[in-house]
């Protein structure tokens, strides 16, 4: 019904292979394929250039969880988020990690999406995620073959919006990212992980293969939660995400993070909520001034549609969040040796 | 099988086993595939068509453009303002030229080097403009500028009805358009046989029309068409009447010399479309303190789009088909459609009369309010009893909208929850009638609406062939129970066959509720034909014996078995006047409503927690299946209701012409429909039988509005009651009960 | 295995029971593979970028969409199909539970929703109502609304006694 494109593939077995292929091919022509969820709709919307495919299903390192120092968990790129969602540790310790992964898409998707190609997940916007026809008909935008947004008319650059699930969730959790290239590995907090620019909204060089992410073990007393807005109960994207990572000791807050998403190319994570929270108990006065503060600094755009809605919705999604945290448990006896 | 009872539809084992064939999942040798180039402007005239990179690309057997199929066509023979391949695009995705090659990757390919050279023409989006003298033309082939058709109608003196009233009630309505989304896109395949002629194999409800149609702007002999029309992945009124597609696979065909398929995108499905009209309405309705209903005024404003399609009809029923179930003193509609730059509305299940219907129930539900009544009882004191004329002359043979009320007022406990539920959430409830099937066919002749014809022989296997058509609302159940009933015989020794002008006898289709009323007739008299002639022979006693034995019996003394049976309507049940006879029906079923939401005042989201639908369908000869329509009705008004719009840009350009952003309420989004089937019996319909695929949508969108005013204080007016729109209502918010 | 210029890549599959080889271009899709070379059409297309479940097989066990999935990406997996969920000719238990409760109306969603079904069940016999209706969340039905397949899954799940059908 609608056919790709004609495509070449490779299916290396190993990190080094895949980054050697990486590095061989040309930028925006090379790509990695991992659930293809992403990547096999938008080929067949004519909206990526990519051509040479590398499939990341054969390399086992990327399928693993791996326990790493300091009670960190390191889940491979190519895990499902079926597979993350149903962790037991993931479940115990990163409980908001856990619930964006079994909010995304659907059964059927989740089993084939991947942690990697969520991160990566191109931007979405309403006059960009469409038909080659249909855009054709627009007349293009700046992300792809036009010269203006119909966002932001006024705008020199896209914004369309990062929709996907995990990365509020993962920066609220101080999660970092393990990349490779054949120049090296590195790593990098998702936190920075992400560009305002919603053409590419991430910093992954391009023959940068994203190899893991980290979890880093939860501080006593953390309490963690993810709520989101769509508009079924199933297959939708997020039009609106929230996070938030609260540390309580002694019945007070020592640490709070609150991250919207489904905003901008970049997940939005408040700033001030310190003043608001820190050294009180986490009352209703105190998740109302966060959901303030989230409704002051967050602002809805049209590239998901319904911006005055989504901008009425964040004080209670974020307040929603707050009162639903779940305790993000220590590692237990086993995983402490 | 016997009428009434639950033994399993025979046709789902072939869905359960994937061997039901869709006309997709057939190829044949040599077969070329097709794609259509569309418009990308909402009203453009094609100045030129260059086709030559096109057909100079490998693979590629020919380009066809408005001049190879000239001939205007369309499903209404007074209004025949389409053409297979338009020369002037009239909506953004209106195709101009079609391309035939090896296979669909080259098709495509060369559809998009066909090298089109637009000049832009000012567009029209909004009815109330088109219809401004300075609008641009949308249609030429239109009789009266940008009007389809206006409908103005009095009955009563209604001046005087609501002078009389002690409230009345005025309001405004803004009613979505929305698509049917059946699961399966369109296909069509065409072959041609130099010597037979024209097979088109096609996803269509109607073949007969399209058969028509086909032989029409192909200018071939109606005996050299052949129309196959497999199994349908769901129709619901957008497969149900010829389309342009249609006639390019026809045409390519007998240009080619080889089988040619086309099947839509799905995104070129919205584009197709003839989904349900946007829709203004104005209503003022009236009742006396005691609660006695007392004249109605209506007024729509219909948006076609750019053809006319049903559209004579849609302005009769926009209007028509408020009467039943309540009484009314007096009546005036007025209705007028207009055409738009947008690709053509039509009939979606419940066609013209849902948003109407709309309309209606929620003013009921303000007038209640207002008389400080409680709606169910309303609604009560003003049932048409049957054998009762409506207030415009419909014949209402049988009526058991009471026990639909009764019903659901009980099975949802509505007594104790209407008005008296926590704020948040809510129940409401509505009512409406619907059509078994059209007095009248689309194109005026003496012939019967639906035969049937029965093949018996010594095997014991009896072959029915039906035009009727199968799309998964249970057509061959319902035949095969009627024939099981009649001859005793087992559901195993019947084999239904449908939807192949050469092998069946002609039925008109499946659209406006008609095929258990008219194919159900035809073929119970067949079947009653046939058992009398074996009576006959065999014995009055022959019921007694294995089946099998008389009609050896009576081939062996009477020859070659088979019987023939046909229906058409009655032609007392409707008023002398013009128009009367649009809208009226052999038999009408009715339905009640009662939803219960909850509404989550800080997000504006709802959430419909249970559905109660009670449908007089006369009587239930599948009931399994009667429900299935039910429910399946039931969701589908709930999508519209809550989530579904054809929406677009100021260009013309469809907002998002995909399931992803169009959103069919999934699993989590569909409560627990509880489906209960009235039966009354009807004079007309076979053992009683009355329509249930349409009708039972109609109340689901009202009485959802009216359970979100009981949860929240807040009337909806506009569809679909998105969270946006109900946070909007909500803001400020009302001091209602708390 | 490598292909550099969009050549035919083989790939060998379990289909069904069936050991299947064929070469193909990397941009074949399981449904294209599934519906036009192997005419198991069962599978089916209601949109083709992953929007409706229609199309929706068992790889290797699990529920997935087979319009998203490239051939080359699962060589060597094993793929269950409806018409492989017959055994000896008689309707596995959630085919019968299906015709017994009217759960299919016009068939276009019925393959990839019993196959989402049939995964569910595996991994969860006896899942709730709630659950099931997770469970098929990514299957989009336009006639049914729903109840009568929810109520076929939920009666294999509590093992009532569905007759198999002929
Ligand atoms: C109908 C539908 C609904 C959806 N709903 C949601 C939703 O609700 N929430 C949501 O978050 N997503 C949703 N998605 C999008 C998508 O399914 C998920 O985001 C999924 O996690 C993407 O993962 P993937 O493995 O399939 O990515 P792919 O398609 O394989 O890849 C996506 C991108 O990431 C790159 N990439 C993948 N892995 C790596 C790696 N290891 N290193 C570097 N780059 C990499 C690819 O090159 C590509 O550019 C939906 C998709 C569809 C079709
Ligand atoms: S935000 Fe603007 S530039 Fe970016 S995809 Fe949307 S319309 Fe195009
Ligand atoms: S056809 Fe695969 S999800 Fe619709
Ligand atoms: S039975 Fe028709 S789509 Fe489900």
């Amino acid at each position: 019904m609608q056919p790709l494109p004609p495509l070449a593939w490779s299916a290396p077995t190993t990190i080094d292979e895949v980054v050697a292929a990486l590095a061989e091919g040309v930028p925006g022509e090379v790509r990695l394929h991992a659930g293809g969820t992403d990547l096999v709709p938008n080929l067949k919307r004519g909206v990526t250039s990519a051509r040479r495919l590398i499939g990341l299903g054969r390399v086992a390192e990327l399928q693993e969880l791996v326990d790493g120092p300091a009670d960190a968990l390191g889940v491979g790129a190519a895990v499902t988020l079926d597979d993350l969602g149903r962790d037991p540790r993931v479940v115990a310790r990163w409980p908001a990690v856990a619930e964006a992964a079994r909010q995304v898409a659907s059964p059927q998707l989740r089993r084939m999406a991947t942690l990697g190609g969520n991160l990566c997940l191109d931007t979405r916007c309403r006059f960009y995620d469409q038909s080659a026809f249909w855009r054709g008909a627009l007349g293009g935008c700046l992300k792809a073959d036009g010269d203006a947004c119909h966002v932001v008319p006024t705008g020199r650059k896209c914004v369309a919006a990062c929709c996907a699930d995990t990365p509020a969730p993962l920066i609220a959790a101080g999660a970092e990212l393990e990349l490779a290239s054949v120049r090296g590995p590195r790593r990098v907090h998702v936190a920075d992980f992400f560009a305002g620019d919603g053409a590419r909204n991430h910093t992954l060089a391009p023959d940068e293969l994203l190899v893991r992410v980290w979890l880093p073990a939860p501080a006593p007393g953390t309490r963690a939660g993810y709520q989101r807005l769509r508009r079924r109960g199933a297959i939708d994207f997020p039009l609106l995400t929230v996070a938030a990572t609260v540390v309580v000791e002694r019945d007070v807050v020592r640490a709070v993070t609150v991250v919207v998403g489904a905003l901008g190319a970049v997940p939005r994570r408040l700033r001030g909520l310190d003043a608001l929270a820190v050294g009180r108990p986490l009352d209703a006065a105190v998740r109302a001034a966060i959901a303030a503060a989230a409704t002051r600094q967050c602002h809805p755009l049209d590239n998901l549609g319904d911006a005055a809605w989504r901008q009425a919705v964040v004080a209670p999604l974020v307040r929603r969040t707050l009162e639903a945290l779940e305790p993000a448990t220590a590692p237990d006896a086993a995983s402490l040796r | 099988m016997t009428i009434g009872d639950r033994t399993p539809n025979p046709r789902a084992y072939d869905a359960v086993t994937g061997r039901t064939r869709f006309a997709d999942d057939l190829t044949f040798p040599g077969m070329l595939h097709a794609r259509l180039v569309r418009s990308p402007h909402a009203h453009a005239r094609v100045v030129a068509i260059d086709a030559a990179a096109a057909l100079a690309l490998p693979g590629v057997h020919a380009v066809i453009t408005a001049a190879d199929l000239p001939t205007p066509f369309g499903v209404i023979p007074w209004t025949q303002d389409e053409h297979a391949l338009a020369a002037k695009a009239r909506f953004v995705g209106d195709p101009v030229a079609c391309v035939a090659a090896v296979d669909e990757q080259t098709a495509i390919r060369a559809a998009a080097l066909v090298d089109v050279t637009w000049e832009v023409l000012p567009h029209v989006l909004e009815p109330a403009a088109a219809l401004a003298p300075e609008a641009p033309r949308v249609n030429e082939l239109a009789k009266h500028g940008n009007v389809t058709k206006s409908v103005q109608l009095a009955f009563g003196d209604l001046d005087a009805a609501l002078a009389g009233s002690d409230a009345v009630v005025a309001a405004s309505y803004d009613f979505a358009g929305s698509t049917h989304a059946a699961l399966e896109p369109h296909c069509a395949i065409g072959q041609w046989d130099p010597a037979g002629g024209l097979t088109v194999v096609s996803t269509t409800q109607v073949p007969h029309y399209l058969h028509r149609e086909l032989a029409r702007v192909l200018e071939l002999a109606e005996d050299r068409v052949r129309v196959i029309q497999p199994p349908l992945g769901g129709g619901f009124g957008g497969k149900s009447e010829p389309f342009g597609h249609e006639l390019c696979v026809g045409k390519l065909a007998m240009m080619t010399g080889r089988p040619v398929k086309l099947r839509l995108t799905r995104e070129e499905v919205f584009y197709t479309h003839r989904g349900r009209h946007p829709m203004h309405l104005d209503v003022r309705l009236g009742a006396t303190r005691d609660g006695r209903l007392t004249g109605c005024d209506l007024r729509v404003l219909i948006d076609g789009g750019a053809y006319a399609s049903f559209g004579l009809v849609t302005t009769y029923y926009a209007g028509q088909l408020v009467t039943a179930p309540l009484r009314l003193s007096a009546f005036r509609l007025d209705t007028t459609r207009a055409y738009t730059n947008k690709p053509p509305c039509g009939p979606k299940r419940g066609h013209g009369s849902v948003q109407p219907r709309f309309a209606f129930e929620v003013t009921v539900d303000r007038l209640a309010e207002a008389l400080d009544l409680d709606p169910i009882e309303l609604r009560r004191r003003n049932c048409l009893e049957a054998g009762e004329r409506t207030i415009n002359e419909f014949l209402v043979r049988s009526t058991g909208f009471r026990d639909c009320l009764d019903r659901v007022e009980r099975a949802s406990d509505w007594k104790r929850k209407h008005r008296q539920l926590p704020f948040g959430r809510g129940v409401g409830v509505a009512g409406s009638f619907y059509i078994s099937g059209t007095n009248y066919p689309i194109y005026p002749n003496e012939m019967p609406q639906s035969a049937v014809q029965l093949k018996v022989d010594r095997s014991g296997k009896v072959t029915v062939f039906s035009g009727a058509c199968e799309m998964g609302q249970g057509v061959e159940a319902m035949l095969t129970a009627i024939v099981c009933e009649e001859l005793g015989v087992a559901p195993g020794a019947v084999r239904v066959v449908t939807g192949d002008t050469d092998l069946t006898p002609v039925d008109l289709g499946g659209y406006s509720s008609r095929t258990t009323m008219m194919a159900g007739n035809a073929c119970l008299r067949a079947a009653r034909d046939l058992a009398a002639r074996v009576a006959e022979v065999a014995g009055a006693d022959w019921r007694t014996r294995p089946p099998v034995e008389a009609f050896r019996v009576a081939e062996a003394r009477l020859g070659a078995l088979g019987a023939v049976g046909s229906y058409d309507t009655p032609k007392d049940v409707h008023g002398a006047y013009r128009g009367g006879t649009i809208g009226a029906s052999p038999a009408y079923s009715f339905t009640a409503h009662v939803a219960e939401v909850t509404v989550d005042v800080e997000t504006g989201q709802v959430r419909v927690d249970r559905l109660w639908v009670a449908h007089d369908c006369g009587r239930a000869l599948r009931p399994q299946i009667v429900e299935g329509q039910i429910e399946g009705s039931a969701y589908m008004g709930l999508g519209e209701a809550l989530f579904e719009e054809q929406a677009f840009h100021p260009s013309g350009l469809h907002r998002g012409p995909s399931l992803l952003d169009y959103g069919l309420p999934t699993t989590l989004d569909t409560p627990d429909i509880v489906a209960m089937i009235v039966e009354g019996g009807d004079p007309e319909g076979p053992y009683g039988a009355k329509e249930a695929g349409e009708g039972p949508l109609h109340p689901s969108i009202p009485a959802i509005a009216n359970a979100i005013h009981d949860a929240v204080g807040i009337r909806l007016d506009a569809l679909p009651f998105s969270p946006a729109r109900v946070l909007a209502a909500l803001t400020p918010r009302p001091t209602g009960r708390s | 295995m490598r292909s550099s210029d969009g050549s035919l890549i083989e790939v060998h599959l379990t289909v069904n029971g069936d050991a299947v080889r064929r070469a193909v271009p990397p941009e074949r899709t399981l449904a294209e593979l599934l519906r036009e070379d192997l005419l198991l059409t069962g599978c089916k297309q209601g949109c083709d970028q992953g929007d409706c479940g229609a199309c929706t097989v068992l790889v290797d066990g699990r529920a997935q969409l087979a319009c998203l999935t490239l051939v080359v990406a699962i060589d060597g997996a094993t793929i269950e199909t409806v018409e492989g969920l017959q055994q000896r000719g008689r309707l596995h238990p959630l085919q019968a539970a299906f015709v017994a409760h009217g759960a299919a109306q016009c068939g276009f969603c019925t393959p990839g929703m019993l196959l989402s079904a049939v995964a569910l069940l595996r991994a969860s016999p006896r899942a709730s109502r709630d659950e099931i209706r997770a469970g098929l969340a990514g299957n989009l039905c336009r006639c049914t609304g729903y109840v009568k397949i929810i109520d076929a899954v939920e009666a294999v799940a509590r093992g009532d006694d569905e007759e198999p059908a002929p």
